[in-house]
């Protein structure tokens, strides 16, 4: 009797516990916390919270129960992530519900887009210096790009065993926009450029709206092949949207396709944050590097925000800029946000789109590439 | 290896540079599409209105018309006193029916006169209206 509980007792969570573990639990618990009670992208935190909470049980290996032993149900639904099926998903979904009426309207502001893209480049090199190797650095630095599922797509082909540190560190970074990028927008704008205002966009066709998806597909995909699978569901997520005839597609795309993904993908990647594989020096290297490539992309978009005003006519603010990390809507909201605080009247969200968008293909090219140069 | 060397040992600057160039161009390159649909589909639109695919009238010049003589000029005078009798738009029965009346020399042929003359339009609701600014070219 008394073996038998000394037995159970060994297996058990308290038995089998470690600090790391705990560690792990408690940022979990923090991440739910972020959700609730601060509202930050709760869709995502809340499940990645609970996923840490599931992944950080200890568990005895060889029951099938931790998500990296083969025949657990944790490993199959997070071979949805390794595999690289669930961000092409999302990117339907995204497709489904983004209007790209403001891009059409106005698109020298995808340029900001483009802009902000270098931070991925920038921070790519940094971790190069670091000591990763390139498919590390080439992962690394696509938390730049402020994009959860292309992040977690790229580390998924390029190097599978970051996964957890990227995709937490990519949707914390995309949860804590409202805190990261307001100093960097004041910092390198005048108050004189935040009271800009923007031209009212022209109206535009649905034909456009159509013919828009068809197009941004054919050109970014011949131009960068490998960033089909992102982009080609998002841009087909879009003409679902766009075509009318097929909104019960559409419909389906933006609401039970991506609300039942985006749980699969928090949990697992939550999961996969156990603590003795998480909690290295890779991982606060991955951090570290994370926070100063979303930075450098903020400040990236600004900057060539101001560039462009220099040629500019009709001039554009700047803080449209921050807006190009592809972090859909929060970059833009925050935008919107800063541009208030110096005048009330000023709209800016309905811009700030554009290059918001911009920055979701422009990420989903930047991986493509990446992607093509390390394979 | 860390720092430039790992750098440079991972080709990483040519990465960045060719990267960040590909990423710009794909941008470019849809911005400057995009920013063409409507124009071309403006121009679908308005494809049978496009010059280059038009076949070219030629046009006869429109005769002027010779100057008023002093007999149509007062005959004018008096049908636009006519006019100015009626509501705006008339008859121009109910006016020719008054110019008889009123003994003016060959109704008929003055107002054909003024109506080439454009000093009197059709308001193409079955009535007519008095061009002044005509009036004033022609007759004052």
């Amino acid at each position: 009797m008394e073996t038998l509980f000394l037995d159970f007792f060994q297996n058990t969570g308290f038995f089998l516990c470690d600090y790391r573990n705990i560690i792990m639990i408690l940022v979990g618990m923090v991440f739910i916390y972020l959700g609730i009670a601060k509202d930050y992208e709760p869709l995502l935190l809340v499940p990645i919270g609970f996923g840490m909470l599931m992944g950080n049980i200890p568990v005895f290996k060889g029951l099938g129960l931790g998500i990296y032993e083969s025949n657990s149900v944790l490993h199959y639904l997070y071979l949805g992530v390794t595999q690289g099926v669930y961000p092409p998903l999302i990117f339907l979904g995204i497709g489904a519900m983004t209007d790209f009426s403001t891009l059409l309207a106005r698109p020298v502001l995808m340029l900001l887009g483009a802009a902000a893209q270098a931070g991925i480049f920038i921070t790519f090199l940094g971790a190069l210096a670091l000591g990763f190797t390139p498919h590390e650095a080439a992962s690394i630095g696509i938390i730049g790009g402020a994009d959860g599922p292309t992040a977690i797509f790229l580390t998924a082909k390029l190097a599978p065993t970051l996964i957890g540190p990227i995709a937490v560190a990519a949707y914390s970074y995309m949860a804590l926009v409202p805190v990261i990028q307001p100093p960097i927008m004041r910092l390198l704008t005048t108050r004189k450029e935040r009271l800009i205002r923007m031209e009212e966009p022209r109206e535009v066709g649905k034909r456009e709206k159509i013919l828009f998806p068809i197009i941004a597909f054919l050109l970014c995909c011949f131009l960068a092949p490998a960033a089909l699978p992102l982009l080609g569901m998002l841009c087909f997520g879009n003409l679902l949207k766009e075509a009318v005839v097929t909104e019960r597609l559409a419909v389906a795309a933006r609401t039970s396709i991506i609300d039942s993904v985006t749980i699969l993908l928090g949990v697992t990647v939550g999961a996969s944050t156990q603590g003795d594989v998480f909690l290295t020096t890779k991982s606060v290297g991955i951090f570290f590097l994370g926070a100063l490539s979303f930075c450098v992309a903020t400040a990236c978009g600004l900057l060539f925000a101001k560039f462009m005003n220099l040629f500019l006519k009709s001039k554009i603010n700047p803080l449209l800029g921050a807006a190009g990390v592809s972090a859909v809507p929060d970059s833009a909201r925050v935008v919107q946000v800063v541009g208030q605080r110096e005048d009330p009247t000023n709209f800016l969200l309905m811009h700030a789109m554009a290059p918001n968008i911009s920055g979701v293909i422009g990420s989903a090219i930047a991986a493509g590439v990446l992607w093509s140069f390390m394979s | 290896m860390y720092g430039i060397e790992a750098i440079a040992k991972y080709n990483g600057w040519a990465i960045s540079a060719v990267g960040v160039s590909i990423v710009f161009t794909g941008l470019v390159l849809l911005s400057l599409s995009i920013s063409r649909i409507h124009k071309v589909l403006d121009l679908w639109d308005n494809r049978n209105n496009i010059q280059l695919f038009k076949k070219k009238v030629v046009k006869d010049p429109k005769p002027e018309l010779p100057p008023f003589t002093p007999n149509e000029k007062a005959s004018a005078r008096q049908f636009r006193l006519l006019i100015s009798t009626m509501d705006d738009p008339f008859s121009l029965q109910r006016l020719l029916h008054l110019a008889k009346i009123s003994g003016l020399e060959r109704p008929h042929a003055s107002l054909d006169h003024l109506l080439k003359a454009r000093i009197i339009e059709p308001d193409h609701q079955g009535h007519h209206l008095f061009n002044s600014e005509a009036f004033d070219r022609f007759v004052s």
